[in-house]
């Protein structure tokens, strides 16, 4: 509750001094799983803001969508480690401008997946959640239970090693420190080890559930085109069916497009209705991203991104066969 | 007609004798999620499911319909089933749903030429089927068919309402296909007036479980005066103008019509389709007259609870809390229809 109170404070004073416009973070939402995301002019309005594992949202998409509201503002965010990566990302990119952001960070300890607290209460309606810290209560209609935090976690809280935010202007509460996760890449792992026709029948398993609402593309901080390949008919580049390889041709577009861009926050996972393992292959990626360019999307504000970086000493291999 | 009783152990051999002249549909479990599936025994049913995760509308409005194919010898009708169609277990919004829906491709759209627009793909499906509906004795907290009309134990759009009363369900056949069904089934018994006043209980109970309603009476008058007031901007902010609620609304039908042909053959085939997507209205010159995300969230509010009833005297939304249970930044419909009611007119 004390990050919570002091993020109210710092919020209240950078409205107060006039340091900011506006600010965008996390009230409770309507359902007991989702906090939702609120934007704030008023100091009155800061006792709404709230932290906890309910806040899975990237607040920094709202930088890019197309409405652009907020251009020529300064803008107060609040910021896991992932979210801050985002905003990296977005700086390098010169989607924002860094002298008009004033970034908060928060210590992070994962965000829920919805389908995997389900999974907890059998399918059963989640009416009440408390944020015990290591435990997770969940109440419904005649049942209580208590989760440890692990269990319900989103999976990219479960492979993330930078939960706090390396660039911030202020940090509220106690940085949690790089975490070891030794286990991070046992899900690549072990993609990696299919056959090729294991992992084409388990990606395309995953693909076929896709009803293309794009509400990965849309929650997604580092898809931002003016106009997406697949909103455009002249030419299409993409059959609008549900039929599995136009779904594919998609998400692997997509997955591409985000490549050495991908901050692995989960968002789109999070977001899809139909539950597909999204990130598994963005991971996959930006996995292949660090080991051949030394690059982690967002992380260094001083860096350059991978995919507009050139060194003579990176690996070629794929090139030169 | 009085209603009957299916003993739970028999429902496999009911859906048996339905499966001799009908395609059964019933909620099932495809990848976690609960969606109408064709079924041929009960065991492949999922009675967990409240509101199933994906609506029924998709039985008789694919989300990719073929139209027709073409080659070199000319045009063909879709190699398609013309079997009629059952769905078992569909949800008092659901069935409402189809009723909404009936009233676009059936028979109410009247065109210039004082012709009814009848859309034959639609109608073909939708005529012929056998609607069981399922009362909702467990409502749960983001139902709200209670602000629009509808109820846990509403029976609009079904042929036989069906109660789960435990170990039995009991039916009551609502149409002439339905009342026909009934009594040319050898698994039903009479109902007693004890399971008749356990039927009456059960929807009280259900009823007392649902929040209370909004008012939604001269909603759509008070769009149409607000249309162009500042509120569309401060309802769509945190909207990011995904299709997940569309595409997870039963009552949402705007679709798109494609082409997909290689050399000289191909099919035109009809998509579903997002008021949410900005090429929705894209015209041909590069114009989009609804370019702003507010302007889009606008149109899917203004079309449910203002233009659709301006023609059809009902709201287009049955309460399902389906958009609510997806929307990734929880954007609550039902939070919007309290604001704007709550909304006070700037006199411009």
């Amino acid at each position: 509750m004390n990050v919570v109170n002091d993020l109210r404070k710092t919020i209240k004073k950078l409205l107060a001094e006039k340091k900011i416009d506006l600010f965008v973070g996390w009230e409770k939402g309507s359902l007991p799983m989702a906090a939702t995301p609120i934007f704030i002019t008023n100091e009155d309005e800061a006792d709404r803001i709230v932290f906890d594992i309910t806040c899975g949202n990237n607040l920094s998409v709202y930088f890019t969508k197309d409405k652009k509201q907020f251009a020529d503002k300064k803008v107060g965010i609040a910021v896991k480690g992932c979210d801050a990566r985002s905003v990296v990302l977005n700086i390098l990119e010169k989607q924002i401008d860094r002298a008009n952001v004033v970034m908060v960070g928060v210590p992070c300890h994962g965000v829920l997946d919805k389908k995997k607290v389900l999974a907890k209460t059998d399918g059963r309606e989640v009416l009440e959640l408390i944020d015990g810290g290591d435990t997770v209560t969940l109440k419904g209609n005649g049942y209580e239970l208590s989760s440890d935090r692990s269990e319900i976690l989103s999976s990219s809280c479960l492979s993330c090693i930078y939960p706090d935010a390396q660039e911030y202007d202020i940090f509220v509460g106690e940085p949690r420190g790089e975490v070891p996760n030794e286990n991070r890449l046992k899900e690549i792992k072990e993609f990696e080890a299919m056959s090729t026709s294991e992992k084409w029948a388990s990606t395309r398993a995953e693909y076929e559930k896709c009803i293309r609402c794009y509400a990965c593309r849309n929650v997604c901080p580092s898809c931002y085109c003016n106009v997406c390949f697949v909103d455009q008919n002249d030419p299409a580049w993409i059959g609008n069916t549900c039929d599995f390889t136009d779904s594919m041709v998609f998400h692997i577009i997509r997955n591409l497009h985000v490549a050495g861009r991908c901050v692995e926050c989960g968002a789109c996972e999070r977001a899809c209705p139909m539950d597909i393992n999204l990130l598994l292959l963005n991971r996959k990626v930006a996995m292949e991203v660090k080991d051949r360019f030394g690059d982690v999307a967002g992380l260094d504000i001083n860096g350059k991104p991978a995919m507009v970086d050139f060194r003579e000493d990176e690996k070629q291999d794929f090139i030169m066969g | 007609m009085n209603m009957v009783r299916l003993d739970k152990q028999k429902l496999n051999d009911f859906i048996r004798e339905l499966s001799a002249e009908y395609s059964v549909y019933a909620p099932g479990k495809t990848n976690g999620k609960t969606e109408f599936i064709p079924v041929e025994s009960s065991d492949e049913i999922d009675f967990n499911s409240h509101v199933t995760d994906m609506f029924p509308k998709g039985i008789f409005f694919p989300p990719a319909e073929v139209l027709f194919e073409y080659d070199e010898d000319g045009v063909r009708e879709a190699q398609t089933s013309h079997r009629p169609i059952a769905v078992w277990g569909m949800r008092s919004c659901d069935a409402r749903s189809l009723v909404m829906l009936d009233r676009v491709f059936g028979s109410a759209i009247q065109m210039p030429d004082n012709k009814n627009f009848q859309d034959p793909y639609w109608k073909e499906k939708y005529d012929n089927s056998l609607i069981f509906g399922i009362a909702c004795n467990e409502p749960l907290s983001t139902c709200f068919c209670n602000w629009l009309g509808g109820g846990p134990h509403n029976r609009d759009g079904m042929d036989v309402f069906v109660v789960d009363a435990g170990d039995v369900y009991l039916m009551e056949p609502l149409s002439d296909k339905g009342i026909e069904i009934i009594n040319s089934s050898s698994c039903l018994t009479n109902a007693t007036g004890k399971d008749e006043a356990l039927a009456v209980k059960l929807a009280s109970d259900a009823e007392s479980m649902m929040t209370a309603p909004l008012d939604t009476g001269g909603l759509g008058e008070k769009l149409t005066a607000i249309y162009d007031e500042p509120i569309w901007s401060e309802i769509s902010a945190k909207c990011v103008n995904c299709g997940a609620c569309t595409f997870s609304c039963p009552t949402c039908h705007c679709f798109d019509v494609q082409d997909e042909g290689k050399g000289k053959k191909g099919k035109r085939v009809r998509i579903w389709d997002s008021c949410m997507f900005p090429i929705f209205t894209m015209e041909a010159s590069g114009h989009n007259p609804r370019a702003l995300s507010s302007e889009r969230v606008r149109q899917r509010i203004m079309h449910k609870y203002s233009y659709y009833p301006e023609n059809y005297g009902e709201n287009l939304c049955t309460g399902c809390g389906r958009c609510v249970m997806v929307c990734p930044v929880n954007l609550d419909i039902r939070e919007v229809l309290k604001r704007i009611i709550a909304y006070k007119e700037q006199v411009i």
